[in-house]
């Protein structure tokens, strides 16, 4: 259904109000809550949120955003601790989705008290890498720190180019999933053409091998 | 296969684009089509009711003003009332708005057809078929027309508006030196002051049309200032044009030949007065092309408000879904327009034009007030809210919006309640209705599970 969502954007610095501008541009509600009356007066002028001036992290002005309407929000000021205490108040007022912004290592306790995190750090070492390595290999999605989906491109000149994946013998700790236009899943008679795209999931400790089987 | 879209997107509105989207709307009904009817009610103090309805919905146009500065959505009225009140509140809202937008083109249908049957007269052609015929026979050519293209709002509407207004400053440039002081004895009718108040309430829909503005904020450039702005810019002029078109077509014609004229009153006084233009003909057949011209750009544009409200209650689920969706090929609220014109035409064929004006006048007062409660709710909730435009005066100015808009619907008709009253009870069935099958639809929640957000691309395709 394309029923639109009602969401709290807690922080209207350059993070806060870019979400704001795409779950506006996808039909959403968004109310944005900002400290700053500078800040806020820079976001109202997009007008793609109705703003709260004041700070998200006391009851009263996150009470303001009305979360008992909302479906979902997005704590996503500069301050980590800031964005736990937005969830964990938003939480105890509604029932509804909660994201932070977290920018050092992530507490491996963050999922058993908010629904997603986002690190930015890590989004932006990802994309940095992308755009410094170039074509062949791209970072898609990291999952729990550990694993990443990358879509790799196999080199005509690589070890498995041309190979079934029975034929291969791939480290533990990766998975050739799909190849990246949804087409197949892999299986054993898979065969990774030179040029073709794959979607591929490596544990970090594996990755460099799985790097040199493909691309030699 | 998929293509790039050829359809062109909705145009940018300048503040000048966007007040004469309110002057649009507003200017071409209160003028043509109730001046005659207000002076048959009060007399010469017609021109009293106009200046007074034009502060009482002042106090309206401001609270608008703020809540549109605040709360960055398209739907007008009904979108601000769905942000501070609870679903009923904002249901009635919604079904009010979407009621006084058709009924008030039913009301401009009407007035295009009584004008245009007069303007062939002026030209010495008898035309077939009668008033309804040619009001029905416009609500189709307009219906369809915006059921099939998005290109309807823009600068063509603005220089379509300019027209308009050029018309009357014509009218009121040659009427002025002809007005003649004692027309406006008696002032009022029978000596009563007290018919001053059914009049304003008849003729307040002649000055509801800056909601409009409200419904296409999010195509107006630099809106959180520009709308605000262009709301009491066009109620300002609108007002001021009101003020000297009616001084004039009572100066010249007086109060008995305006009430005798009915829907065609200000041809008639202009048949006293304007010379004779070249290609054009007489003063009356300007003032006759200007009213036919001003009714249906009006009729236009509250058939885009009655599909916009409808389409933004349907994304809500307050009204059938299906009236919030696009269509796949003119991009249109397809299903809104059309249900909307359905309405339009039944009140049409079977509502006569005096109750159609009192109807929907009473439906924006019922929910000009809403929306001034509304400012004070949401300045209670919500006192950190950023809004980029204040009420003055606040809370003096939306009490007084409030007490007003109350005032003027209790000196309407027991009738035109009873069919208001009507309407809304429709309307709580359907409410209930609808909830029904909401809930029905709705799967349990899960008990353990995170709440779904991802939802997939919406993705328009359009393939053939």
């Amino acid at each position: 259904m394309t029923e639109s969502l009602r969401v709290i954007v807690a922080g209207g610095g350059d993070v806060g109000l870019r979400t704001a501008e795409l779950l506006d541009d996808r039909g959403h509600d968004v109310v944005l809550i900002e400290r700053d009356p500078d800040q806020s007066e820079r976001v109202a002028a997009e007008y793609v949120a109705s703003i709260i001036e004041g700070d998200a992290s006391r009851p009263a002005v996150l009470r303001q955003a009305q979360p008992d309407r909302c479906d979902a929000i997005a704590a996503l000021t500069d301050s980590e601790s800031t964005n736990f205490a937005i969830c964990m108040a938003a939480q105890r007022m509604a029932d509804l989705h909660t994201v932070m912004r977290i920018d050092g290592d992530p507490d491996e306790l963050y999922p058993q008290y908010v629904d997603g995190t986002v690190s930015t750090a890590s989004l932006t070492a990802r994309v940095a890498v992308n755009e410094v390595v170039g074509g062949g290999v791209r970072s898609i999605e990291e999952v729990g720190g550990k694993v990443e989906i990358l879509e790799v491109e196999v080199a005509p000149d690589a070890p498995a180019a041309g190979k079934t994946l029975a034929e291969v013998r791939f480290p533990r700790g990766s998975l050739i999933i799909v190849d990246a236009e949804g087409q197949r899943i892999g299986g054993p008679e898979t065969e990774l053409t030179p040029g073709e795209r794959f979607l591929v999931a490596v544990e970090s400790a594996v990755t460099d091998e799985v790097m040199n089987l493909l691309r030699g | 296969m998929s293509h790039a879209g050829d359809r062109s997107p909705a145009a940018t509105l300048t503040l000048l684009d966007a007040t004469m989207v309110g002057i649009g709307a507003m200017i071409g009904a209160g003028i043509f089509v109730l001046t005659g009817l207000a002076v048959e009610t009060a007399g010469p103090a017609a021109i009293a009711v106009f200046a007074l309805n034009g502060g009482v919905t002042t106090f309206t146009a401001l609270s608008y003003a703020e809540l549109a500065s605040a709360i960055p959505r398209n739907g007008g009225g009904y979108a601000y009332v769905r942000e501070v009140f609870s679903a009923p509140v904002a249901f009635v809202m919604g079904w009010t708005r979407w009621f006084t937008y058709m009924i008030a083109g039913a009301l401009y249908a009407l007035g295009f057809s009584s004008n245009f049957i007069e303007f062939g007269h002026i030209f010495g052609v008898d035309l077939p078929g009668g008033v309804l015929f040619w009001a029905a026979t416009v609500v189709v050519v307009f219906v369809t027309l915006n059921a099939v293209s998005t290109a309807a709002s823009g600068s063509a509407e603005t220089v379509i508006t300019l027209v308009k207004i050029l018309i009357l400053v014509v009218f009121v440039a040659f009427g002025l030196q002809f007005v003649d002081l004692g027309e406006f004895q008696p002032f009022f009718r029978r000596g009563d002051p007290l018919t001053i108040l059914p009049a304003m309430g008849l003729t307040f829909i002649a000055f509801q049309g800056y909601d409009l503005i409200a419904t296409v904020t999010e195509e107006v450039e630099d809106p959180e200032r520009n709308i605000p702005r262009a709301i009491i810019l066009s109620v300002v002029t609108t007002v001021v044009v009101y003020l000297l078109v009616v001084f004039v077509a009572l100066g010249t014609l007086g109060a008995e030949g305006l009430s005798g004229a009915g829907e065609t009153a200000i041809a008639q006084a202009a048949e006293g007065f304007m010379p004779t233009f070249p290609v054009i003909g007489t003063g009356a057949a300007l003032i006759a092309f200007g009213a036919v011209f001003s009714t249906i750009s009006a009729l236009n544009a509250v058939v885009i408000g009655s599909s916009r409200v409808a389409f933004a209650m349907g994304r809500e689920a307050q009204l059938p879904r299906r009236l919030g969706r696009l269509h796949h090929r003119f991009g249109t609220p397809f299903v809104a327009i059309v249900v909307s014109a359905v309405v339009m035409l039944v009140a049409v064929a079977v509502v006569p034009i005096r109750v159609v004006g009192n109807l929907a006048s009473l439906f924006s007062l019922l929910g000009f007030t809403i929306v001034n409660l509304s400012v004070i709710r949401l300045r209670r909730q919500q006192p950190d809210l950023r809004r980029p435009f204040e009420v003055p005066y606040y809370p003096a100015t939306p009490i007084l919006g409030i007490v007003l808009n109350l005032l003027l619907g209790a000196f309407i008709d027991l009738t035109t309640w009873l069919l208001a009253l009507g309407w809304l009870a429709f309307g709580a069935v359907v409410y209930v209705a609808l909830s029904r099958r909401e809930r029905d639809r709705m799967p349990e929640p899960p008990e353990t599970g995170e709440p779904e957000i991802s939802e997939p691309e919406v993705t328009i395709s359009t393939e053939d």
